[in-house]
């Protein structure tokens, strides 16, 4: 009688399916996963103090907005792109001089970025702001003089 | 002479590199991916000054016809009735981790009467660091 030999039975790892595993979870991440924004204005806020610093009127810059986004700088109608120009002087003679930003509260959102975003572009054109305030409607009418 | 029979060649893609291909996009998504915590869609204002925001942020969102959303960063986020929610939310949180970033992504329509509420909130809440989400503007050239 012939003895059949016995088939050697080789040690392998089945891979044949990784490719199709990985590209189920590709295809998953990429539905899943959303182009996000995650970049936007740093807006430091500061601390609560009880007895604020008080800031004379005439040593600050008002920007306010109106309604519809016109400006009075300092109670004087003027385009986004002319604050820059109307601070630097200003700031030559004090670098500290705060500007305060006073949205109408009837005003859009958007504009107010706008102004505060063309305030911190100032650093790059020369005309560094460091003192942006943007007071709440709380805090105007508990300190507003 | 005896010829030897022409050798036949088998067309083969070649497959082998594919599970490492699979293998680093996975990584790729793995590390880049991020739950969203907000799905609120809001037209967000457009800024020049753009800069990343830390991971894990939490969010107070306000879409266009005022409706306020807030998440920890950890979970969605859910709508709160008024701005006074985000002062209780905001001061839990401030309680746990006094450095926790605060993301305000609010539609550029919105009046801004409520994103007042929502800062003058966040600020009782003594929040240091707020980002105000937007889009890049995109820069004239020359400067």
């Amino acid at each position: 009688m012939k003895i059949k030999r016995e088939t050697k039975v080789t040690d392998e790892i089945p891979t044949a399916s990784m490719a199709d595993v990985s590209f189920l979870l590709i295809v998953f991440f990429m539905i899943t996963s959303t182009f996000a924004a995650t970049r936007g204005l740093d807006f430091s806020l500061p601390e609560q103090e009880d007895n604020p610093p008080v800031v004379e009127k005439e040593e600050s810059v008002l920007i306010e907005i109106q309604p519809g986004g016109q400006l009075l700088v300092d109670g004087t109608p003027m385009p986004l792109d002319g604050v820059l120009e109307y601070l630097r002087p200003k700031l030559e003679r004090n670098p500290l001089k705060p500007v305060i930003i006073r949205p109408d509260p009837a005003s859009e959102y958007g504009y107010m970025v706008d102004v505060f975003d063309e305030l911190r572009l100032g650093a790059e054109k020369g005309v560094e702001v460091k003192n942006i305030s943007i007071p709440t409607q709380r805090e105007i009418q508990a300190f507003w003089f | 002479m005896k010829l030897k029979a022409a050798k036949k060649n088998q067309a083969v893609i070649p497959t082998a590199s594919m599970a490492d291909i699979a293998m680093l996009l996975i990584i790729f998504f793995l590390v880049t991916f991020q739950i969203e915590v907000d799905k609120s869609k809001v037209a967000l204002p457009k800024t020049g000054i753009q800069v990343e925001i830390p991971k894990k942020s939490a969010y107070v969102s306000i879409t266009e016809p005022g409706y306020i959303r807030v998440s920890s960063g950890e979970e969605i986020s859910v709508q709160v009735p008024s701005a006074d929610e985000v002062f209780s939310f905001a001061s839990g949180l401030v309680a746990r981790a006094p450095d926790k970033a605060f993301v305000l992504k609010a539609d550029r329509n919105v009046p801004y009467r409520i994103v007042d509420e929502v800062i003058d909130a966040l600020k009782r809440a003594n929040v240091r660091n707020v980002f105000l989400l937007s889009d890049e503007e995109p820069r004239a050239a020359g400067g």
